[in-house]
């Protein structure tokens, strides 16, 4: 190929402006780093965050329509601030939502102390019942409770108060609810839809009905095996419940975290469009050292033309150049945002784990396709320029 | 067909059309050139001598009259064909040497070569035609910014020559060397010529143009002798 002649004219060229060739470089070297470091960044935040929240993917929430009537089901509530689900209305959605699990939730949050005469603290307290629990929490310590006595904490509970497997809860002021001992501590859930555990104590319903005085829920929680059935045990209990009015809101929780991720999937691409603007900087610098190799070779390009070169290999000489400033500069840049990401995620998530993944890494790829297709885009102009010069003008420049 | 003339000019004119008016810089050229011809073209300055090596030296085409090469009518021809025409048939040689300051003195000589073959250089054949212009072998591997002037020349007439062209065209190719070096030259033209090469040279030298079998002297535009 005599396009090997005009290649390696091209990488003479580059390395003769040595000085100059670099300082091009190093636009596209900053504009790839700050690319794909913010690539990384943001997509480091959506892993993180999916990570939280990725147990909680697989439900669909049930909870008493807010700001609607206020009743006209059930016989829980009856006044705007003690919007239930009555049992009636939990068999109703257990039979549309079958096979999938649904779970009945009591919540509340009360004052408690760990011991006689220790400080009150006040947490969530949930009921469930002792059948659903093991569907909704995985514990990381001890036992599930099976007796009314019982209970289990969430891990973040359990350090900040030093609770143990083992521990006794009085629950309400100076213990009037009852005292619980500690079966099991939960695993970290994270940001949570269905139930938040991480700092409550998670009791029996029939613990919860009797020192709360209650026989309603306050949510129901669909735990959906096929995670595709989602829309469609959503849309079923909606059709069951809000035939008339509008008494139950259904939340699916894939949709929400779908929402969320979509939102971090915004700021991942503003974020990197900023570091594009520093690529199109780049590119005109580009631009700008192709017009001067150009003007400066106006000479060697009428002798390259009079004896024989065609216009679209005077073209592919100066494109080559181009592209061999954006395929160093990107590879350059390429394994400093590496180095970039790792600081970047160091200093804002303290987390590293989420650099080396292909979501991540595929930044790095964005980042060095933009910088090389920026030069050679930005190497256009200068090489059609060049081609289309008329060999005799160009013989004659000085 | 071997016998046919490498280069026609029939009744060539070339105007440029300029703001202040057309200005006829040929004007109804006629003459060949022969198949081993050693020609000068000779005239003053604004003779249109150099529109004449650009017209010749298929860069330009006529405003009318017709230009054959080996026969090829070049009035039509798209710019990829003149191209490959200037490639294929026609060797240049200028004053100032003009070699490519990146490539070494083979590469220089080799690249028509390339162009023409789309292939790598054939470094062999470059050296056989370095040798035939009497450049020493330790010069081959410099760049030309180390070769004296002469020696550039010779890469020059290396480099011309390389794809067997059926006319070489030298535009003052001793204008800028010593007497001495720019004899040296146009004794290495001779050899050339008698080996069977057509040359035509433009030049202003008279002792220069007594190199050549032929004189063609133009002034205002016309040949005049």
């Amino acid at each position: 190929m005599s396009g090997g002649i005009f290649y390696e004219i091209a990488k003479r060229n580059v390395r003769i402006h040595l000085l100059r060739s670099s300082l091009a470089m190093l636009g596209i070297i900053i504009g790839v780093v700050a690319i794909a470091s913010m690539g990384i960044l943001g997509n480091s935040l959506v892993l993180t965050v999916s990570d939280s929240l990725k147990t909680v993917g697989d439900s669909v929430i049930v909870t008493p329509h807010v700001g609607g009537n206020t009743r006209g089901f059930g016989g829980g509530g009856g006044s705007a601030t003690s919007l239930t689900l009555s049992e009636q209305d939990f068999l109703q959605i257990k039979r549309v939502s079958a096979p999938n699990v649904a779970i009945p939730v009591l919540q509340s949050s009360d004052r408690m102390q760990l011991g006689v005469g220790s400080d009150e603290i006040v947490a969530a307290v949930y009921g469930l019942n002792p059948d659903d629990i093991p569907d909704l929490l995985k514990l990381k310590e001890g036992g599930y409770s099976r007796g009314n006595s019982g209970c289990i904490v969430g891990s973040k509970f359990a350090d900040d108060h030093n609770v143990k497997v083992g521990s006794r809860i009085l629950i309400g002021t100076d213990g009037n609810k009852g005292t619980l001992r500690v079966t099991g501590i939960i695993e970290e859930r994270g940001m949570a839809f269905d139930v938040s555990t991480d700092s409550a104590v998670v009791a029996t319903k029939d613990w919860f009905d009797a020192a709360y005085n209650r026989n309603d829920y306050d949510k129901v929680v669909v735990k959906v095996k096929n995670l595709d059935d989602l829309p469609v045990v959503k849309s079923a209990i909606e059709k069951q419940m809000n035939k008339r009015d509008t008494v139950v809101d259904v939340m699916d929780t894939r949709k929400t975290m779908d929402t969320i991720f979509q939102a971090f999937g915004q700021i991942t691409t503003f974020v990197s469009a900023i570091g594009g603007i520093s690529m199109l900087v780049a590119g005109v610098s580009i631009l700008n050292i192709m017009m001067m190799s150009v003007t400066e070779r106006i000479k060697e390009i009428g002798i390259m033309r009079s004896i024989g070169a065609q216009r679209k290999e005077v073209m592919a000489m100066f494109l080559y150049e181009a592209a061999i400033l954006g395929i160093i500069g990107s590879i350059i840049g390429g394994v400093m945002s590496l180095l970039g990401g790792y600081a970047i995620s160091t200093l804002m998530l303290q987390n590293t784990k989420y650099l080396f993944v292909p979501s991540s890494l595929i930044h790095i790829m964005y980042g060095m396709t933009f910088g090389i297709t920026i030069c050679l885009i930005c190497g256009i102009y200068p090489a059609w320029r060049a081609a289309n010069l008329n060999p005799i003008d160009a013989l004659r420049h000085e | 067909m071997s016998e046919q003339p490498v280069m026609v000019f029939q009744d060539v004119t070339k105007v440029y059309p300029l703001p202040a008016g057309d200005v006829t810089a040929l004007d109804g050229i006629s003459f060949q050139v022969e198949r081993g011809e050693f020609i000068s073209v000779m005239g003053p300055s604004g003779s249109g001598k150099s529109t004449l090596l650009n017209l010749m030296g298929c860069l330009d085409v006529p405003t009318t009259g017709d230009i054959f090469i080996s026969g090829t009518r070049i009035r039509d021809m798209s710019d990829i064909e003149l191209t490959s025409l200037r490639r294929d048939r026609i060797g240049f040689i200028f004053q100032y040497f003009n070699l490519f300051p990146l490539l070494n003195t083979l590469e220089n000589v080799t690249f028509p070569l390339m162009l023409k073959s789309g292939k790598k250089a054939d470094a062999e054949r470059g050296r056989q035609v370095l040798r035939s212009v009497q450049l020493e072998e330790s010069l081959y591997s410099h760049t030309p910014t180390e070769l004296s002037g002469g020696q550039q020349q010779r890469v020059a007439v290396a480099r011309a020559l390389i794809n067997d062209p059926d006319i070489l065209l030298c535009d003052e190719p001793t204008g800028n060397l010593d007497s001495k070096t720019g004899a040296g030259i146009m004794d290495l033209m001779t050899e050339l010529n008698r080996k069977g090469t057509t040359i035509i040279m433009v030049t202003h030298d008279q002792g220069i143009a007594e190199y050549s079998k032929r004189t063609i002297r133009i002034a205002d535009g016309r040949i005049v002798s």
